[in-house]
C-alpha cells in the first residue's frame, strides 16, 4: 500500500492545542456527542468530533487546511455536552488559534496570538508613535475652538495609517495565498471567488449563527459589533482619503449625513461589543472557555468604540483637560488593531469569509444522506431538530 | 405405608366465591373416599394450620392434600417436616384467578385439578434420604490466582483443601506478571500482585495440603467420595475429596491462526509476550536488539471474530494501557499507538484509561489494522483501515514493535469430543464393517487435536471431562448457575470459566468454593445440591427388569449413571440432580423416585374426568415444566389473565422427565390433546437441566408416528417452549391450541 497515507503524529502540535484549549484534549473518547449536537456541522464536512481525533493525533496539515474549523461559531454547546469534559470548542478555537499563527506575516509576528506580552507589546509601540507624532514637532497649541489636528496633525497622521494599511493589507494578502494554499493542500476544493458573493450574503444575514445554539443573543451581538464596525472602517477610509486630498474638512459639522451615520455606527458597534462581552460573562462554557485572545480583541473593539464617542463628547465640551489625552488613547487602539488585524482573532473576517466560499458548494448540495439541517441554506430560526431530541437546550 | 389421606380446602383468596366448594369437597369424600376433608376459609393462617398439624398429630392423617394456592406459594407454612407427605393442589392460581367465577367448566377443572391432587398423594411414598460417608475436602485443580483464592477461602472456612499445580511453583499466568491491573481508588496506577503473600498463606494453612509439579491421573466416584489419583514425579497416591473446584486457567489464543499478513515477523509480539519481557526487565526489538521508540498495540487481535475467538477476554484493552506504561518507563519519548475496536475497560479500569489517555504520546484510535509489512528500515508499517482518521482510505503507520492483543482460550478439555474420538477410536479397532471404518477414521480426523488433552480423567461412562458450551468455556449457564458445570460436585472458577481478570479470578474463586462447600454440606444431610436444592428425594432404579438399552446413561446430562460391561446401569445418586431425565427416557419405566414417578403421573392423568364426545367439552393435558411454564402459567393467573377451562396442568421436574407412556395413556382415555410446555433449548437454552426440553421434543417425534399409525392427527400433541417471564403469552398459546383441537374434533378413543 504505497499510496496509502503516512501517519506522522507532531507531538508539538498535540502539545500546542492541548495547552490552548485548556489540557483535555486528549480526554476524548470519540463518542461523537459533539458532532450529534453541533447544529452546523453537516454529513459532508463533520466537525469537531473528527477535528479532536486529528489534533489528538497531531495530524498539523489537514488539520491548518481544513475549513471546518473556521464553520465552528464557537458556540461551546459540545463543550457543555461532552461527557468527558474534553472541550471540543476549546479544541476549534485552539485550531483557530493554530492556524492564524501559522498564517502570519511576518512569521514571528504569529506569537501575538495568544500572548498577552506581544499584545501588550504592540499596543505599547503604537502609543509610542502617536506620542511621537503629537509630541516631535510641537505645534501651535491650544486655540479655541480645539481640534484634533492641533495636536496630531493630519499630514502626519494620515500617511502613518495609510502606511500601516498597507503593511496590514500587504500582510493579509499573504495570509489568505497561504491559507488557500493549505486548503487546498488538505483537500478543500470548492471554487473561492464564485463563491464569496453568497457567502459574504450569509455573513450580512449571519443565518449560521442563528442555527448555533448560542441562540439570538450572541447573533445579534455579533451581528452589531460587525455592521457597527464595517460601518466606522468605511466612514474612517473615506474621511480618512477625503481629508488627505483636502476634499473633506474635520472636524465635519454635528448635523452632517456622515457625521451622523458614524455616530450611529459608533452606539451600534458598543452595544454589539457590550452584548458580546455579557455573554461571554453569563454562559459558564464560554467564560471558561475565553483565552487572552478573546479578551484581548473584545477590549480593543469595545475600547475604539468608547474612547471614539467619549473624544467626540469632550471635542464638543471642549474639555482641554480630557480631549486630547482620550484622543490619543483612540488613536493608540485604533493602530493597535491595525497593526493586530492578521495576527488576532480578528482575522476570522477573512479566514471565516473564504472557508465559507470553499465550501459553499458542498453545502448547498450535501450529498448523501445529510443527517440535520443546518448547512447555510435552513432558514429556520428554529434551529436543527436532533438537539432538540437529544436533550434540553439551556 | 398405610395411607391416610387429610384434604384441606382454603375458600380464601376469592376461592369461596368462585367455586362451589361444597361439591368440591364431595370428590374427596365420596368419589375418592377420603376419611378427612376440612374446609376453612383461611387455611394458610394459624388456625387453618394448627387444624392439620393437630390432625397429623393424633395420627388420623400421614398425607396432607391442600387445595388451595400454588405450590410456588406459602411453601414454609405447608410445610410440616420430613415425615408428613403434603400435596398441593392449584385451586388460585391456575383455577379461580384465570377462569371465570362460578361456571360449570371451572368448577369442572376445581375438581379434576383435586382428583389428580389426591391421585398422587395415595401413591407417594415417604422419602428416605441418602446417608453415607462424605467427606469434606475440596479439591482444588490449578495454583494460579484463582486456584490460590479457591483454596484459602475453603480453609479459612475450615475446610481441608488439597491444591494440584501443574507447575513448579504456585502463582500461574498472574504469579508471572510485572504488575496488574489498579485495584486501589484512585485507579491510575497498575499495582503489584501480591500473590506472593497470598501463597504464603496457603503454603502456612494447617488445612491446605499443596503438590505442585502434580497432576491428576484419575477421579473416580462422586460428590462427597471423589477418590482422586495423584502423580507427583515418581510417586502416586489416592485422597478422597468431596467436592472439585477446576480452576485450570487460560492460554493465549494462538497468534499463528490470525488471518492478518504479518503477524508472524520478528518485531510482531503478543501482549502475553510482552508481559514476560517486561517482568524479565528488558524490552528491545527482537529483530535487532534496539530500543523501542514506538509501538502500535493491535487489539482484538483474534477476538469478536466468529473465526477465532467470537467473544471479548475483557482484560486485553486494559493489558495494552499497562503495557504501554512499561515501555513508558523504558523510555519517556516512546510513541504508544492503540488501535481498537472498541475500548473494553470495565469499571474502575476507566479511569486508568483516562490516565493513559491523557499522555500526549499515547494514540488511541478506533479502526482496524489490515496487514504489517517490513519498511526499508526495518520498521513495521501497519495499514489500516476504517478509521475515523482515513475513513474508506487506507492510513499506514511505522512503528517499530507491534503487540497483538490476543484473548484468552480456556484451558478446558472438551469432553464431548474427547469420547467422541474415544468411541471412534473403538470403533476402529473392533474394525466392524468398512464403512464404520471409514466413518471412525474421518472422525478421528477431524478430533485428533483433542486427544490427549484430558484434565480431570474423570471415571465418567460420558467422558472424563467437563462438558463445554460455546468457546469451550466449561460452565453451566452463566447467569442462572454460575460455577455450575454439568458434573455435580464439579465448580469451574477463573478464567476457565469465563474471560477475565485477576481480581475478578480471585472473587470467582471464592463463589465457585461456596459451591464446592454447599455441595459437600448438602451431601452430608443426604440433600440435593442444585438446582432442586434440599430434594430428598432420588431415583431408584427397579434393575431386575432393565434391558441394558443405555438409554439413561446416554441422556443423563450431568454423567451421573455409569455402566458396567453389559451395559446395566450403575447409578451414582449424589451426582444425580433428580431432574428425573432417566426416568422420562426409560422404556420399561423401571425408574422411579419416592415423589415422582412414571405411575404416579399416570395416576393423575386417569384421574380426569372425561366427558363423553357429544358434550363438547374437550379435555386437554399440559405437562408443564415446573421451573419455567409452570411459574408463567401462575404468574397469567396472578394478573387475571384467563384461558380455556378444558386444560388440565400438571407440572414435571423437567420436561426431560416425560415418559411418553403418558401420552398414550392419555389419548387412549379420550384425552383429545397433549401440551407440552417446557424452556427454550438450542444454543441459548434455558432449561435448568441442559438438554430436557430438547430431548422431549425429540422423544415426542417418536410419539408422532405412532399416532400417525393409530390413525391420530399428530396435531393433537404440540411442544410450547415457554419462558418464565412469557406469562402474557400464556392465554394465547392455550386457546388457540383448544381451538385446533376443536377443528380436530373430539378423540376417537373416547369411551374405549
Amino acid at each position: 500500500m504505497a499510496d496509502a497515507l503516512m501517519l506522522q503524529p507532531d507531538p508539538e502540535f498535540v502539545r500546542e492545542v492541548n495547552a490552548n484549549s485548556g489540557g483535555e484534549l486528549k480526554k476524548c473518547f470519540q463518542c461523537a456527542t459533539c458532532t450529534s449536537v453541533c447544529s452546523l456541522s453537516t454529513e459532508a464536512r463533520p466537525f469537531p468530533r473528527k477535528q479532536v481525533l486529528e489534533a489528538q493525533w497531531g495530524l498539523k496539515d489537514r488539520l491548518l487546511g481544513d475549513p471546518a474549523i473556521w464553520l465552528c461559531h464557537d458556540c461551546a454547546d459540545c463543550t457543555a455536552r461532552c461527557p468527558r469534559g474534553a472541550r471540543p470548542s476549546a479544541v476549534m478555537d485552539a485550531l483557530r488559534m493554530a492556524a492564524i499563527r501559522r498564517m502570519a506575516f511576518p512569521r514571528f509576528m504569529g506569537s501575538l496570538v495568544g500572548d498577552m506580552e506581544t499584545g501588550l507589546i504592540v499596543l505599547f509601540i503604537s502609543a509610542l508613535l502617536l506620542l511621537a507624532i503629537a509630541l516631535l514637532p510641537i505645534s501651535k497649541f491650544a486655540v479655541r475652538p480645539f481640534v484634533f489636528a492641533q495636536m496630531f496633525p493630519k499630514d502626519r497622521l494620515e500617511p502613518m495609517f495609510f502606511a500601516v494599511g498597507a503593511f496590514v493589507v500587504l500582510a493579509l494578502t499573504i495570509g489568505t495565498v497561504r491559507f488557500i494554499r493549505a486548503l487546498r493542500a488538505a483537500g478543500a476544493r470548492g471554487p473561492i471567488l464564485p463563491a464569496l458573493v453568497p457567502a459574504l450574503l450569509e455573513i450580512l444575514r449571519h443565518r449560521r449563527f442563528g442555527n448555533c445554539n448560542a441562540g439570538q443573543t450572541r447573533r445579534l451581538g455579533h451581528l452589531l459589533t460587525l455592521y457597527g464596525f464595517v460601518g466606522l472602517a468605511a466612514m474612517g477610509t473615506a474621511v480618512g482619503i477625503g481629508s488627505m486630498f483636502g476634499l473633506i474638512d474635520t472636524p465635519l459639522p454635528n448635523l452632517y449625513p456622515l457625521k451622523i451615520f458614524a455616530n450611529v455606527c459608533a452606539l451600534v458597534l458598543v452595544i454589539g461589543i457590550s452584548i458580546l462581552v455579557a455573554k461571554r460573562l453569563t454562559d459558564p462554557e464560554k467564560r471558561a472557555g475565553s483565552s487572552f485572545c478573546d479578551w484581548y480583541f473584545l477590549a480593543l473593539l469595545g475600547g475604539i468604540g468608547l474612547t471614539g464617542i467619549l473624544s467626540e463628547g469632550l471635542r464638543l465640551a471642549q474639555s482641554l483637560d480630557w480631549m486630547f489625552f482620550i484622543y490619543y488613547v483612540h488613536l493608540s487602539l485604533v493602530l493597535t488593531l491595525f497593526l493586530c488585524t492578521p495576527y488576532s482573532k480578528f482575522v476570522h473576517f477573512l479566514y471565516r469569509t473564504i472557508a465559507m466560499a470553499a465550501t459553499w458548494q458542498e453545502s448547498k448540495s450535501p450529498g448523501r444522506g445529510q443527517l440535520r439541517p443546518g448547512g447555510p441554506e435552513v432558514v429556520s430560526s428554529e434551529g436543527p431538530g436532533l438537539p432538540h431530541v437529544m436533550g434540553t437546550r439551556s | 405405608m398405610n395411607k391416610q389421606l387429610g384434604v384441606y380446602i382454603c375458600s380464601g383468596c376469592s376461592l369461596g366465591e368462585a367455586l362451589d366448594l361444597d361439591r368440591l369437597a364431595l370428590v374427596a369424600t365420596r368419589e375418592r373416599k377420603v376419611p378427612i376433608c376440612r374446609t376453612h376459609s383461611f387455611l394458610c393462617g394459624e388456625e387453618g394450620l394448627t387444624q392439620i398439624r393437630s390432625d397429623l398429630a393424633d395420627g388420623s392423617v400421614n398425607t396432607v392434600v391442600v387445595a388451595a394456592c400454588s405450590p410456588r406459594a406459602k411453601t414454609a407454612s405447608f410445610d410440616f417436616g420430613p415425615a408428613s407427605l403434603v400435596e398441593r393442589v392449584n385451586l388460585r392460581e391456575q383455577v379461580a384467578w384465570s377462569h371465570a367465577a362460578r361456571d360449570e367448566d371451572t368448577q369442572m377443572l376445581a375438581e379434576d385439578c383435586l382428583r389428580m391432587g389426591i391421585a398422587r398423594a395415595e401413591k407417594m411414598e415417604p422419602l428416605e434420604p441418602l446417608a453415607e460417608a462424605i467427606s469434606r475436602t475440596v479439591l482444588v485443580v490449578g495454583g494460579g490466582v484463582a486456584g490460590i483464592h479457591a483454596a484459602l477461602d475453603g480453609a479459612n472456612a475450615g475446610y481441608e483443601v488439597i491444591l494440584v499445580e501443574k507447575e513448579a511453583e504456585l502463582g500461574g499466568f498472574v504469579g508471572g506478571l510485572k504488575r496488574v491491573f489498579p485495584v486501589h481508588p484512585p485507579y491510575t496506577s497498575a499495582e503489584t500482585a501480591g500473590l506472593g503473600e497470598k501463597i504464603q498463606a496457603l503454603k502456612s494453612h494447617p488445612l491446605v495440603t499443596v503438590f505442585c509439579s502434580a497432576e491428576v491421573l484419575r477421579i473416580d466416584g462422586q460428590p462427597g467420595m471423589f477418590d482422586v489419583a495423584l502423580r507427583q514425579g515418581q510417586n502416586q497416591a489416592t485422597v478422597r475429596a468431596g467436592a472439585i473446584v477446576m480452576a485450570t486457567g487460560w492460554k493465549p489464543y494462538d497468534p499463528a491462526k490470525l488471518d492478518l499478513p504479518g503477524c508472524d515477523l520478528p518485531d510482531v509480539m503478543t501482549n502475553v509476550q510482552v508481559e514476560k519481557a517486561a517482568a524479565a526487565g528488558v524490552m528491545l526489538r527482537p529483530s535487532d536488539g534496539k530500543p523501542v521508540r514506538s509501538v502500535l498495540f493491535v487489539l482484538c487481535a483474534g477476538s469478536r471474530d466468529p473465526n477465532h475467538l467470537s467473544y471479548c477476554s475483557t482484560v486485553c484493552c486494559t493489558a495494552a494501557l499497562k503495557q504501554a506504561e512499561y515501555f513508558r518507563e523504558q523510555h519517556s519519548d516512546v510513541q504508544i499507538f492503540i488501535v481498537y475496536r472498541d475500548m473494553v475497560t470495565p469499571g474502575f479500569y476507566e479511569r486508568y484509561y483516562e490516565k493513559l489517555q491523557s499522555h500526549p504520546l499515547n494514540f488511541f484510535l478506533k479502526g482496524e489494522v489490515q496487514k504489517l509489512e517490513r519498511n526499508g528500515d526495518g520498521k513495521i508499517v501497519a495499514t489500516l483501515r476504517g478509521s475515523l482518521l482515513g475513513e474508506d482510505e487506507p492510513l499506514n503507520l511505522a512503528v517499530d514493535l507491534v503487540v497483538l492483543a490476543t484473548g484468552m482460550v480456556p484451558n478446558s478439555a472438551d469432553n464431548n469430543a474427547i469420547q467422541t474420538l474415544r468411541d471412534a477410536q473403538k470403533k476402529l479397532e473392533r474394525k466392524e464393517s468398512e464403512a464404520q471404518v471409514a466413518e471412525a477414521q474421518k472422525t478421528i480426523g477431524l478430533l485428533e487435536r483433542h486427544a490427549n488433552t484430558e484434565i480431570l480423567n474423570l471415571g465418567y461412562r460420558q467422558g472424563p471431562d467437563l462438558p463445554v458450551l460455546q468457546n469451550g468455556f466449561p460452565n453451566s449457564h452463566f447467569v442462572c448457575f454460575p460455577y455450575e458445570t454439568q458434573r455435580t460436585g464439579i465448580y469451574a472458577a477463573g478464567a476457565v470459566r469465563a474471560p477475565m481478570d485477576s481480581v475478578l479470578a480471585a472473587e470467582d474463586a471464592g463463589g465457585a468454593m461456596m459451591k464446592a462447600i454447599q455441595c459437600v454440606e448438602m451431601a452430608v444431610q443426604g440433600q440435593a445440591v442444585h438446582p432442586r436444592a434440599g430434594d430428598l428425594s432420588y431415583p431408584i432404579f427397579a434393575l431386575q427388569r432393565c434391558t441394558q438399552c443405555k438409554r439413561c446413561t446416554v441422556e443423563c446430562p450431568f454423567g451421573a449413571i455409569d455402566e458396567d460391561e453389559k451395559g446395566t446401569p450403575r447409578f451414582n445418586p449424589y451426582r444425580c440432580r433428580r431432574c428425573g431425565i432417566c426416568m422420562g427416557a426409560c422404556p420399561e419405566r423401571i425408574i422411579s423416585f419416592k415423589n415422582y414417578s412414571v405411575d404416579m403421573i399416570a395416576s393423575m392423568t386417569k384421574a380426569i374426568e372425561v366427558p363423553d364426545e357429544t358434550e363438547d367439552k374437550p379435555r386437554i393435558l399440559i405437562f408443564a415444566c415446573e421451573n419455567d411454564a409452570y411459574p408463567a402459567l401462575d404468574q397469567a393467573g396472578m394478573n387475571r389473565r384467563t384461558y380455556d377451562a378444558s386444560v388440565r396442568v400438571i407440572p414435571l421436574r423437567c420436561l426431560g422427565s416425560m415418559n411418553i407412556v403418558w401420552i398414550a395413556d392419555a389419548l387412549s382415555r379420550g384425552i383429545d390433546g397433549v401440551m407440552l410446555m417446557g424452556c427454550k433449548f438450542g444454543d441459548d437454552y434455558q432449561c435448568h437441566f441442559i438438554r430436557g426440553s430438547e430431548l422431549a421434543s425429540r422423544r415426542l417425534e417418536n410419539v408422532k408416528d405412532t399416532l400417525e399409525r393409530l390413525q391420530l392427527e399428530s396435531g393433537r400433541i404440540e411442544l410450547v417452549q415457554l419462558a418464565i417471564d412469557e406469562c402474557d403469552r400464556v392465554p394465547q398459546v392455550i386457546d388457540d391450541f383448544v381451538a385446533r383441537i376443536r377443528e380436530l374434533g373430539p378423540n376417537p378413543y373416547k369411551g374405549f
